[in-house]
């Protein structure tokens, strides 16, 4: 098949379009597109194995996670473009393949374009959660942030806790023994409630929802502590993000680079066709002298 | 189906911390008020000693009951007001019958040796002028 130089001039201009456009393209990302959790009471008090199914369930219920919904939805239809047209360009030649690599640039920017938008997206929900977890941290350091006066408060009322239970049954028999007098309705009430709250709180402790979130090491964590686990998971994502972005990045410096190549692919073709006068040699014209 | 079982949780969850978090207000202060109303019994002049001792053996009981709900009542944990911090700063002042009940001490006993004043200290104590 034979190439037009319309056609090549076409194609060179736009691969050198292209190229110059892909380095320089800024993420497209609306900045109505949020995600705003509120470290709330509620919050800090959620079971753990709850709290994060309840922040990814908040997630995708913001405009923040349909959009990230969305893009990934349109990258996985992109990438079934892109693995089209590879093949496509296999099986064809002449000005076809040409125009089928020039599409194929022009399909991966955009692929790249929507890469770093998702990633974007996905920054800013990590950027929120880090802040959540922190929040929700300072939350918890501020309820453990006892004056000296609340710290004896609560030495006091842990002593007078110890005492009472020591004490309670045999307060009890001195009581009624002394004075022949029988249980009130708050005892015989309390005892009664006693016995089905203690079952209640056995079916609490067991329950699946209740279960402390544990390490590795299968080691229980306190709330606090898995917090700051869920706040290194975050960053770790985010490290894994600026690392996708490097990638993303020499993505397209080869997309660039790929342009400048059927740039120079059109415009070698252009040149191979044209009728422009070549510099003759002195030395190839030596014969034009040699003969009358 | 999966929505509507997560909001259903979300809801539970939330009734739950409320329900956990309800407070059993005056406590505190209903045991305040008949430990007053005791040791004005103690200390009346005019009462005769056997309807004293029905007052406060009566008073005694409310007071057990009163104490228990004060000690169990979680609202009161770390609370750190005045009333709450001087309620339990001394327990055998503030759970007068527990207290009293446990050292085998009449209520007026125990409630007196808190100030260093013993019932035998008393009964040798001279009327005199200073």
């Amino acid at each position: 098949m034979t190439r037009t130089p319309s056609s090549q001039t076409r194609c060179a201009f736009a691969a050198v379009l292209l190229a110059a456009t892909v380095l320089s393209a800024p993420p497209a990302l609306a900045s109505q597109i949020n995600w705003s959790p509120q470290s709330s009471e509620r919050l800090v008090k959620l079971p753990p194995s709850y709290l994060k199914k309840s922040l990814d369930h908040d997630f995708q219920k913001s405009s923040l996670g349909e959009a990230l919904s969305t893009t990934e939805e349109n990258i996985s239809l992109k990438g079934a473009t892109l693995s089209d047209l590879q093949d496509a360009i296999a099986s064809s030649d002449g000005d076809v393949r040409l125009e089928l690599r020039h599409q194929f640039l022009g399909e991966k920017r955009a692929y790249l374009d929507m890469m770093s938008e998702r990633n974007a997206l996905r920054r800013q929900q990590l950027e929120t959660k880090r802040r959540l977890f922190e929040d929700m941290l300072a939350h918890l350091a501020r309820d453990e942030d006892l004056s000296p006066a609340a710290q004896e408060l609560i030495k006091n009322q842990d002593a007078a806790a110890e005492r009472f239970e020591r004490t309670y049954a045999d307060v009890d028999r001195k009581f009624f023994t002394s004075t022949m007098a029988t249980e009130s309705r708050y005892a015989q009430q309390f005892n009664q409630n006693l016995q089905a709250i203690e079952q209640l709180v056995a079916r609490i402790e067991s329950h699946k929802m209740s279960a402390a979130p544990t390490a590795e090491d299968d080691l229980p964590m306190t709330r606090k502590e898995h917090l700051r686990r869920l706040s290194a998971d975050v960053q770790a994502e985010l490290s894994i993000i600026e690392q996708e972005e490097t990638m993303l990045g020499y993505m397209a410096k080869l997309v660039a680079l790929d342009a400048m190549a059927l740039a120079e692919d059109g415009m070698d073709a252009e040149l191979a066709d044209s009728d422009a006068a070549r510099t003759l040699q002195p030395a190839k014209s030596v014969s034009f002298f040699l003969d009358n | 189906m999966l929505k509507r079982s997560l909001k259903t949780a979300v809801v539970m969850c939330t009734l739950s911390i409320a329900l956990t978090a309800t407070a059993q207000a005056g406590t505190l202060e209903n045991l305040e008020r008949e430990r007053s109303t005791t040791i004005n019994y103690f200390l009346d002049a005019n009462m005769e000693p056997n309807e004293r001792l029905a007052r406060v053996e009566a008073s005694k009981r409310r007071l057990l009951d009163m104490e228990r709900m004060v000690l169990r009542d979680k609202s009161l944990r770390g609370k750190s007001t005045p009333v709450v911090r001087r309620a339990f700063s001394n327990y055998d002042v503030t759970f007068l019958a527990h207290a009293a009940t446990e050292k085998d001490l009449s209520m007026v006993d125990n409630w007196l040796e808190q100030f260093d004043v013993s019932t035998d200290a008393l009964m040798a104590a001279k009327v005199g002028r200073r």
